[in-house]
C-alpha cells in the first residue's frame, strides 16, 4: 500500500467533478488516499471526497499568504506537504491548473512529469498516454524519487468506495514571492456548465425555429446537469449564442451523451462532436445524415419528443 | 497684323520653348521618379517578357482591342471612345506645339493628302470621346455605382480632357474661318464645322477670329501641359502603366500560389508584411490601377457587407509606397517600415485579409490585369507564418490537417472507410491502373460529398475505367492550408501527396474536388510532381462524348449550374459541365443564374472560408443561393463539395426546396 496524494481541484469551495476519476485512479488496489485540498474550505469538500475514499482531507494554508494567487508558494507547500506526510506520488487532474501547479512542483523536486495521462500504476511508476494526436498510446516509466503526473479529465471513470475521512491542516512556511501573482479571475459570462467539461449536452439546430424555443432544451439539460449547445446554424440564425456553437468552427466537445436535436449533422458539425460516447438524434427528417452518425435516432418531431424526455427525467 | 507678324509670333516662340521644356521636363522627372521607385522594391518574383509573340498579341487584343475594359459594355464603349479619341488627337497637338515654338512646321506641307486623311479621322475619334465623357460625367453625377471612386480626382480628369477636346474641335473651327494658307481644311473636319457654326464664325472679323484662334491656342497646350503634369500623382497614372501591366500579364488562366521556400535557413521573413517586400510588377500593378472599381463590384465579400474591397487593398497600398517613397528609393531602414496588415491601421485590415475567398473575380474582371491574390495570399502568409496571426478558430483545422491530414480531424486510418462495400481498388493493389483518382478530405469523409464519391465510382465502373484510390496513402492536397496562409503544413502534406504520385507514376490523375484539381494540376509541378490531371467534369464528359457512358434517360426538371472558382475562374473550364447538362437534360435548356460562368458569384467557402466564421455582412452562400432559387430550377448542380455544403445551407436559409446535386450524380441517376 502507497501513499498517494491527489490535489483537488476547486471553485467557489465546491469539488470539481472531475477530480472523481483522478481519486478513483489514485486508489488503484487500495492505496491510502491523501486529499491535498488548497484555497478551498476542506470541511466543505468533505461529504464529496469522503464517497470516492479519500480517507485524509488535509487542507493545506501558507503562512500568510495567499496561496490560490500565487502558483509558486503553492507548489512549495505542496511540496511542503507531500514531505511532512511521506507521500511520494502526486496526482492532480489535467486541466489547465492542474498541469500549471504540477509542473512547478516537479520542477523544485526536479522530478520527471507526465501530462496528459489516461492511467497510471502507482506501485511500478507507470503511466499510459497518447501521443500523435490519439494514434499510439505508449506506457512510460517515470524514474524519480517522487512519481508525479495528470490524468486528463474524464479518462478514468469514477467508480465510489465510501470512507469515513479525517480533515488535518497543514500550514507550509513558504516565505515570500511576489514574482507571480494572480491578480483576478474572469469567470465566462454565464454560471452555466462549461460546454468542453460538460458530461451532457442537448443540442440544437435549424429545425429549434426560435431562441424561445431553446428553452426546452436548457430545461432537458438542467435534468440530466448538463450543458446546451447549437449548430451553426442556429447561431446564425441568432436562436443561440456563438459561446453555444458547437462544431468545427465552434467548440470541440467530448461528452459522454450529446443529444442533437433538429441537426442535420453536416460534416462541420460532426467534426466537433464525433468524440462523444454515446450520441443520440432526434430529427423528423429520417433521411438526415445525422442518423448515420448516432448510437440511437429517433425520427419524431423535436417538441413533443424532448419535453417528453425532460418530464421523464425530472419524475 | 504687323504686331501679331513681328512682336506675338516671336514671343510665342520664345514662351512655347520655355513652357514645352519646362513641362516636358517636370513630368519626365515625375516619371522617372515613379520608375525609380518601382526598382528600389526588394521582392523577388519579376515577371519577364517571355512569350513575346503572344505579348504583342495580348497589345491588339486587350489594348487596341480594349477586350476587357469592354466587358462592361456601357462603360467599356465610353472608355474605347476617350481612349481613341484621345489618341487622335495628340498628333495634331504635337504639331501645335511644334509649330508654336516653329511656326513654320507644317505636316501638311510634305503629306496633305495623308494629313487632310488623318485629321478627317481624328476630327471624328474627338467627337467621340465627348459622348464618353458625357456618359462618365453621367455615371459619376446619375449612376453614381457603388463601387465607383468618385473624388475630385474622375472629375478633374474629366475636365482636363474635355477642354483638351473641345477646344480641338474649336482650333479647328478657326482654322476653317481663316483664311488659308496653302493647305485646304474644308474637307478635313466634319464635327469642327457645326462647332464653327455654331459659334456663328462667318460673321467674326478676321482680327477676331485670329484672337480666338490664338487664345485657343494656349488653352489646348496649357491643359495638355497641365494634365500631363498631374497624370503620374494621379488615379490617371493608368495611362501611363496601364499599358506595361497589360503587357507583362500572366498569359495563363491557370497560377500556381508562390512557392516560398520554407527550407531557407537565410530567411528572416516569409511572405509579403513590409511595402518594400513586393516586386516591381506588383509596384506597376499598383500604378495601374485607376479605382474604376469592377473588382469591388464582383467581390463577393465586398458585395454581402465584409470590410474587404480588392480596390482599396490596393489604393491602400500604392498610398502607403507613396508615402514611404524616399525611405524605399535610399533604401534606408526599410525593415523599420510598419507592417502592411493590422487590425485597426495599415492599408490591409486584418478582416479584410481573412475575408478574401480567393474566387479570383477580382484578378478575372480587372481591366489592367492586376494580381490581388499574390499580394493577398502572401499577406496571409506572412500573418501565418510569423506572425502566428489569423481568425482563431483555424486553430483546429490546421491542428486537424497536420496529425489526420484532413480538416476535420477524422483519423486517417479511415479515409477509405466509404468505399468498404464498393468495388472501388487501392492502388497499392493495382498499381498499373489507368486513372488514380484522387479523392480528396470532403470526397472520403464528408457524408454528403461521400455520396458524389459513390456517383463517381458508380460511373467509373459502368464506363469500365481501370482506376484505382490511394486510400490511407492520400493526404489532403494543401489547398486549404496553403490559401489560408500555412504553407508550412501545406508543403509537408504536399511532400507526401507528391512522393507517393511519383512512386506510381500514374498515367493520369482524377480528381472529384476542384480544390485538389487546381492544387495538383497547377500548383504540384512547383514540387516535382507533373502528371496529367482531370477534372471529373473533364473526365465523365469525355466518358459520355466517347460513348463508354450511354445517357439512357431525361434527368427530369430544370437545372442550373453554379461554377466553382478553382473550375472557372482558376482554370477556365465552363464549358464541360454545361455539354453534360445538355446531354442529359434534353428537353430543357440549361437556366443560368445572373452571375454566371466568369462572372459568376463564389459559394463563399473557398480560401479557407469554409472553416472560418462569417459574422460580418450577409452570408455569401445566401446570396448566391437565392440567384439559384430565382432561377426556378428544379436542381442546382455544381461541381465541388464545398459548393454543395453552401448551397445545401443556402438552400435551408432561404426555404429554397431545390435539390442540390453534384453533376456526377446526375449523370449517375440517368446513365
Amino acid at each position: 500500500m502507497t501513499k498517494v496524494a491527489v490535489l483537488i481541484e476547486t471553485t467557489d469551495n465546491e469539488v470539481k467533478a472531475a477530480n472523481f476519476g483522478v481519486l478513483t485512479a489514485a486508489r488503484g488496489e487500495g492505496h491510502e488516499l491523501y486529499a491535498f485540498v488548497v484555497g478551498a474550505d476542506a470541511q466543505s469538500c468533505k461529504g464529496e471526497l469522503e464517497k470516492y475514499g479519500a480517507a485524509q482531507i488535509i487542507s493545506i494554508t501558507g503562512d500568510g499568504a495567499d496561496l490560490s494567487a500565487q502558483p509558486d508558494l503553492q507548489a512549495k507547500a505542496i511540496i511542503a506537504a507531500l514531505k511532512e506526510y511521506q507521500t511520494s506520488v502526486l496526482l492532480a487532474l489535467g486541466s489547465s491548473k492542474g498541469n500549471d501547479i504540477l509542473a512547478r512542483v516537479a520542477a523544485k523536486l526536479q522530478v520527471p512529469l507526465a501530462v496528459d495521462c489516461l492511467s497510471i500504476d502507482c506501485s511500478a511508476s507507470t503511466v499510459r498516454k497518447p501521443y500523435f494526436a490519439g494514434k499510439t498510446i505508449a506506457t512510460l516509466k517515470l524514474n524519480g524519487e517522487y512519481f508525479i503526473c495528470a490524468i486528463r479529465p474524464n479518462a478514468v471513470e469514477p467508480v465510489q468506495a465510501p470512507v469515513e475521512a479525517e480533515v488535518a491542516s497543514f500550514t507550509a512556511e513558504v516565505g515570500n514571492y511576489d514574482g507571480l501573482v494572480i491578480k483576478e479571475v474572469k469567470k465566462s459570462a454565464s454560471g452555466k456548465v462549461d460546454l468542453a467539461e460538460a458530461n451532457v449536452i442537448v443540442s440544437g439546430g435549424r429545425a429549434i425555429g426560435s431562441k424561445e424555443n431553446f428553452d426546452i432544451l436548457e430545461q432537458c439539460a438542467a435534468a440530466m446537469d448538463g450543458a446546451v449547445g447549437a449548430s451553426r446554424v442556429a447561431v446564425d440564425e441568432g436562436f443561440a449564442t456563438h459561446s453555444m456553437q458547437v462544431g468545427q468552427t465552434g467548440k470541440i466537445v467530448n461528452p459522454r451523451l450529446y443529444i442533437a436535436c433538429g441537426i442535420s449533422g453536416s460534416v462541420q458539425h460532426f467534426a466537433g462532436m464525433k468524440t462523444s460516447k454515446v450520441i443520440v438524434a432526434i430529427n423528423s427528417d429520417k433521411d438526415a445524415p445525422i442518423f448515420n452518425k448516432c448510437d440511437y435516432g429517433i425520427v419524431g418531431d423535436i417538441f413533443e419528443i424532448v419535453p417528453a424526455l425532460t418530464a421523464e427525467l425530472t419524475s | 497684323m504687323q504686331f501679331y507678324e513681328t512682336t506675338y509670333i516671336p514671343v510665342k516662340s520664345i514662351v512655347m520653348a520655355i513652357l514645352l521644356m519646362g513641362g516636358f521636363g517636370y513630368f519626365f522627372y515625375k516619371v522617372k521618379h515613379l520608375v525609380v521607385l518601382m526598382n528600389s522594391v526588394q521582392g523577388e518574383r519579376g515577371y519577364g517578357a517571355d512569350r513575346l509573340g503572344e505579348r504583342i498579341k495580348v497589345l491588339f487584343t486587350d489594348i487596341l482591342g480594349q477586350k476587357n475594359v469592354r466587358r462592361k459594355l456601357m462603360p467599356g464603349l465610353a472608355h474605347t471612345f476617350i481612349f481613341f479619341g484621345f489618341l487622335a488627337v495628340q498628333p495634331h497637338s504635337l504639331e501645335m506645339m511644334i509649330q508654336g515654338v516653329f511656326p513654320a512646321f507644317s505636316v501638311a506641307s510634305f503629306a496633305p493628302s495623308f494629313f487632310t486623311l488623318y485629321l478627317q479621322i481624328a476630327d471624328i475619334l474627338a467627337f467621340l470621346v465627348l459622348i464618353g465623357l458625357g456618359y462618365g460625367l453621367y455615371r459619376r453625377l446619375v449612376l453614381k455605382p457603388g463601387y465607383l471612386t468618385n473624388g475630385m480626382d474622375a472629375k478633374l480628369i474629366i475636365l482636363f480632357t474635355s477642354v483638351i477636346i473641345l477646344t480641338f474641335h474649336i482650333y479647328n473651327a478657326f482654322h476653317l474661318a481663316l483664311p488659308s494658307h496653302g493647305f485646304d481644311y474644308s474637307p478635313c473636319f466634319t464635327v469642327s464645322v457645326v462647332v464653327g457654326a455654331i459659334l456663328n464664325l462667318s460673321s467674326w472679323s478676321e482680327s477676331a477670329l485670329r484672337i480666338g484662334f490664338e487664345m485657343t491656342y494656349w488653352v489646348h497646350i496649357l491643359t495638355i501641359l497641365g494634365f500631363m503634369i498631374y497624370i503620374p500623382g494621379s488615379k490617371h497614372l493608368h495611362l501611363l502603366a496601364g499599358i506595361p501591366n497589360v503587357f507583362y500579364k500572366p498569359l495563363d488562366i491557370e497560377k500556381p500560389m508562390i512557392k516560398t521556400d520554407i527550407e531557407d535557413e537565410d530567411a528572416e521573413t516569409f511572405g509579403l508584411s513590409k511595402i518594400y517586400e513586393l516586386n516591381w510588377k506588383q509596384v506597376l500593378d499598383l500604378y495601374a490601377c485607376t479605382e474604376c472599381g469592377r473588382c469591388e463590384e464582383r467581390c463577393p465579400a465586398s458585395k454581402t457587407g465584409k470590410p474587404l474591397s480588392p480596390k482599396d487593398l490596393i489604393h491602400e497600398l500604392k498610398v502607403e509606397l507613396m508615402n514611404n517613397a524616399d525611405a524605399l528609393i535610399k533604401k534606408e531602414d526599410v525593415e523599420s517600415l510598419s507592417g502592411l496588415v493590422s487590425a485597426e491601421a495599415g492599408p490591409i485590415k486584418n478582416d479584410a485579409l481573412w475575408a478574401c475567398t480567393t474566387c479570383r473575380g477580382c484578378e478575372d474582371i480587372c481591366p489592367v490585369n492586376i494580381q490581388h491574390l499574390d499580394i493577398i495570399l502572401e499577406a496571409r502568409k506572412n500573418q501565418v507564418l510569423m506572425e502566428a496571426s489569423f481568425p482563431p478558430e483555424m486553430q483546429d483545422t490546421f491542428s486537424s490537417l497536420e496529425n489526420q491530414s484532413n480538416p476535420w480531424g477524422f483519423s486517417e486510418d479511415t479515409r477509405a472507410d466509404w468505399c468498404k462495400e464498393l468495388d472501388v481498388p487501392l492502388m497499392a493493389d493495382k498499381p498499373d491502373a489507368d486513372i488514380l483518382w484522387f479523392v480528396g478530405c470532403a470526397g472520403s469523409f464528408d457524408d454528403r460529398a461521400v455520396e458524389t464519391s459513390k456517383a463517381i465510382a458508380s460511373l467509373l465502373n459502368k464506363a469500365g475505367v481501370s482506376f484505382a484510390i490511394l486510400g490511407t496513402e492520400e493526404r489532403c492536397n494543401g489547398d486549404m492550408a496553403r490559401r489560408c496562409g500555412n504553407e508550412y503544413l501545406a508543403q509537408m502534406m504536399i511532400a507526401e501527396n507528391v512522393e507517393t504520385f511519383n512512386r506510381y507514376k500514374p498515367k493520369r490523375i482524377l480528381t472529384g474536388c476542384p480544390h485538389c484539381f487546381n492544387t495538383i494540376k497547377n500548383e504540384y509541378p512547383d514540387f516535382d510532381a507533373r502528371f496529367d490531371v482531370v477534372s471529373h467534369v473533364d473526365f465523365i464528359l469525355e466518358l459520355i462524348e466517347s460513348g463508354k457512358l450511354k445517357v439512357n434517360a431525361e434527368y427530369p426538371g430544370k437545372i442550373t449550374y453554379h461554377d466553382s472558382c478553382y473550375l472557372g475562374r482558376w482554370n477556365n473550364i465552363y464549358d464541360s459541365p454545361r455539354k453534360i447538362i445538355a446531354a442529359l437534360n434534353t428537353n430543357e435548356e440549361l437556366v443560368e443564374m445572373v452571375e454566371n460562368r466568369d462572372n459568376a458569384m463564389c459559394c463563399g467557402a473557398g480560401g479557407g472560408r469554409m472553416f472560418m466564421e462569417e459574422t460580418m455582412g450577409e452570408r455569401i452562400n445566401n446570396v448566391r443561393s437565392l440567384q439559384a432559387i430565382e432561377t426556378g430550377a428544379d436542381t442546382v448542380s455544381s461541381a465541388c463539395p464545398f459548393c454543395l455544403t453552401m448551397f445545401s445551407d443556402g438552400m435551408g436559409d432561404n426555404k429554397g426546396t431545390q435539390d442540390v446535386k453534384d453533376i456526377a450524380e446526375l449523370v449517375d441517376a440517368v446513365t
